[in-house]
């Protein structure tokens, strides 16, 4: 299905309550630093991050850094428009941006789908993990079912800081981007048939497996 | 021509205006220019804000060369995060602020019309938007006309009133005796009565308003509670008029477009004075020409 070299341009979301390091995350991921100190985004911001997929497929991901201040809330819809893949972080200090999660989920469901209807690939962001280990993520179970019941397709416990997961996350994240995106050429032309797609199929599927 | 490359790319303002905007260019310009704005903005008003706008994003994206480098959405965006160092500083930016023909009346038609546009597309607002004022200046004299409904008394008079009440018991002596005593003290009563809490304030105000010095006094309590309703309304306000005013920013755009049409026509026939085309062009392309490309650009876009 993906011919050779071809190129990806990705729209994904940074989103989750104020101050939870959405920013650093990007700014880790991206340029590969850290600051301590801290600076409200105001409205979005934006950063660009080039992945070598495989030998022949490079997927640029566009990654749009949402401000997470409530004021901003009544904008989200105009930020989310044709993303495909988003991040939603929370404190593992914080137990309430933990609770703030949920919100996050559904206000993205309900402004922004995939063409089929299909709620976009999220995945859940544990920041901060080198700050403190209580309660909240050693439950590894408790925070698979919450995943599952949540529609989130995978979750990491992350420090931009000490740059533990990032990358992982992402791949992750891009993963599943790709694999709905097969799902969603082959549901736009459900009539065709196309011989060479059988081969196609087997991707979309192991990538859930992983974790 | 900035604002087609924009809307090419779907950069929709609210993607590069909120920081601009919601920190009034703080967060954009050099300390010396943020100053000077401000200093404008906090005098003539809210036009001022538009204008640093147009000026920035005319000297981002206002050429064919400097369009022909962010070819993109993400290049485009980039761009308008790091302006040209040049067109920032005070002496470039601020007489190219001063002189740009954005009034009030403008904002204002645009602001009404865009209202009228989004009332038929998604109906009724949910709040009254109250009526601008332009400014200090405007505030003053609207203060002076004595209209208390509106919202700029509010804005000067019962702001500069409100915060002192409570500083009076324990501060009111030594600011007195410092600063404010000479000028006022030969006016009032006995100096004792100075003492008193609610003394100081009531100078302060009096200090610009000596005329209406008793009616003054009269009002004062009346607005106080007023006050206190116009608040929680204001919040409300607030919010949405930030809304409001990335529609409007959109369409100054457009005027920006048409401003700019007007140069290249200037250049052909020199015959007609300068001002004259300014104030005629805005009304005539825009009630043929540009209302398509106006309205459709209202659907595609907002919620």
């Amino acid at each position: 299905m993906h011919s050779h070299h071809t190129e990806h341009l990705y729209k994904i979301l940074v989103i989750g309550d104020l101050g939870v390091g959405k920013t650093s995350i990007i700014k880790r991921y991206v340029h590969q630093n850290f600051s301590p100190h801290y600076r409200a985004t105001i409205g979005v911001d934006f950063a660009l991050k080039v992945l070598t997929w495989d030998s022949d497929t490079v997927v640029r991901l566009q990654l749009w850094d949402i401000a997470g201040q409530e004021r901003f809330g009544n904008m989200t819809r105009v930020y989310y428009r044709e993303a495909v893949g988003a991040f939603i972080v929370f404190d593992v200090t914080r137990p309430a941006t933990f609770e703030a999660v949920t919100k996050w989920k559904e206000d993205l469901d309900s402004k922004l789908t995939l063409s089929n209807g299909v709620p976009v690939s999220a995945v859940l962001l544990a920041n901060k993990c080198d700050q403190g280990k209580d309660g909240l993520t050693n439950n590894c179970t408790k925070m698979d079912q919450f995943c599952k019941e949540h529609g989130f397709v995978g979750w990491f416990e992350t420090s931009a800081k000490e740059n533990i997961n990032v990358d992982e996350a992402s791949r992750c994240l891009v993963k599943h981007i790709i694999a709905s995106e097969s799902d969603l050429i082959q549901s736009v032309e459900p009539d065709v048939v196309k011989p060479q797609m059988n081969s196609s199929k087997i991707p979309s599927c192991s990538a859930c497996l992983k974790f | 021509m900035a604002y087609r490359h924009l809307k090419k790319f779907k950069i929709d303002p609210i993607l590069y205006m909120t920081e601009w905007f919601m920190c009034i260019f703080s967060r954009t310009l050099p300390w010396a220019s943020v100053l000077r704005v401000w200093d404008m903005f906090f005098c003539e008003g809210v036009k001022i804000v538009f204008r640093v706008g147009l000026v920035l994003l005319k000297h981002t994206l206002g050429s064919v060369d400097k369009l022909r480098s962010c070819q993109g959405m993400y290049e485009t965006m980039e761009k308008l995060r790091s302006l040209p160092v040049h067109c920032m500083q005070e002496d470039i930016l601020l007489p190219e602020v001063s002189s740009l023909p954005v009034t009030d009346a403008l904002i204002e038609r645009e602001s009404n019309t865009q209202l009228r546009k989004w009332r038929e597309n998604r109906g009724e607002l949910q709040y009254r938007p109250s009526r601008r004022l332009h400014g200090a200046k405007q505030i003053y004299e609207e203060k002076a006309r004595l209209n208390p409904t509106l919202s700029g008394s509010r804005l000067s008079l019962s702001s500069m009133r409100r915060p002192s009440p409570p500083a009076t018991p324990a501060l009111a002596v030594q600011p007195e005796s410092v600063v404010v005593s000479e000028g006022l003290r030969p006016a009032l009563p006995s100096p004792t009565s100075n003492k008193a809490p609610l003394g100081p304030p009531r100078g302060t105000t009096k200090k610009g308003k000596e005329k209406q010095r008793e009616q003054d006094k009269k009002r004062e309590r009346e607005e106080r509670d007023r006050e206190k309703k116009r608040e929680k309304e204001d919040r409300e306000e607030r919010r949405k008029e930030k809304e409001r005013e990335k529609h409007k920013e959109k369409e100054e755009k457009r005027l920006q477009k048409e401003r700019e049409k007007v140069e290249t026509r200037q250049k052909k026939e020199r015959k007609f004075s300068f001002r004259r085309k300014e104030s005629s062009t805005p009304d005539s392309p825009r009630n043929s020409g540009a209302e398509a490309t106006e309205s459709s650009a209202a659907h595609d876009t907002y919620f």
